[in-house]
């Protein structure tokens, strides 16, 4: 017997679409962390909270590296722009997404969590059950955890689970 | 059958096997990735399947690292982009 599959905030409809149910509030929070984001990375290069999204690609040979950075940071810097760009337009709305909408939406997701992950110097996702309630860190610890939620159906819808 | 004994063949030919042997692509362990999301992603960009994927992410998360591809240098880094792209932690260098 099959049990009826609970219903998450990300769902696939017809027609190869998505549908992200979140209410106004959450829709409007999360533009805010995206325009918090694309502030980051306006941040000078050797910013830390940029450490996890422009890694290192050589990391046994500074020469190399330099000149890989030289030529693909700008890059990054603006694939990560236009999944920005998309999230932005399709939280504005409650129109259906497409796969590549949603996709970009889970990297942008991702994103956020590597720039909270790293304020919050998360080692072990246990350790952050232990953020006393009137820390200034237990905001951004909850952040993290709902973006997680949010990115595990994300990433189970995309899967076709 | 004589060698000649030529320095700069040497080198010349040091420099091509260099440059020929091939460079692999790993991804490391981070404490912020998900596991789904990081088996997803290699399903994704490398065609993997989800058992293969699987294992390669089980293989980061518990050894710490994996080779995830490789190839010539120019592939190599277009993978690390791309794996960049999606917030993994990947470096690329030459196999030993």
């Amino acid at each position: 017997m099959r049990r009826k599959r609970q219903s998450g905030p990300i769902e696939a409809i017809d027609n190869g679409l998505f549908e992200i149910r979140l209410t106004a509030d959450e829709r409007a929070t999360l533009l805010g962390f995206v325009d918090q984001l694309e502030e980051v990375m306006l941040a000078p290069p050797d910013d830390p909270r940029l450490r996890r999204l422009f890694p290192t690609a050589y990391h046994d040979n500074a020469e190399f590296d330099a000149e890989y950075q030289n030529y693909m940071r700008d890059e990054l810097a603006q694939s990560r722009a236009a999944s920005i760009q998309t999230v932005r337009e399709v939280l504005g709305v409650e129109d259906p997404l497409t796969e590549s909408q949603l996709y970009a939406f889970m990297t942008v997701l991702n994103s956020l969590r590597l720039v909270l992950g790293t304020l919050l110097d998360v080692d072990e996702v246990d350790d952050l059950d232990l953020i006393p309630e009137d820390s200034p860190a237990y905001g951004q610890a909850q952040l993290y955890e709902y973006l997680g939620w949010l990115l595990e159906w994300t990433v189970s819808a995309l899967s076709g689970e | 059958m004589t060698q000649v004994a030529d320095p700069d063949l040497k080198e010349l030919t040091d420099e091509v096997a260099d440059h020929d042997r091939p460079w692999i692509v790993l991804v490391w362990n981070d404490p912020i990735n998900l596991m789904s999301y990081v088996s997803f992603v290699f399903q994704k960009l490398f065609g993997y399947s989800k058992e293969k994927a699987d294992e390669l992410m089980l293989d980061v998360h518990e050894k710490g690292r994996a080779v995830v591809s490789n190839g010539p240098r120019e592939k190599a880094e277009i993978d690390v982009f791309r794996l960049h792209e999606h917030g993994l932690w990947a470096t690329m260098q030459q196999d030993t």
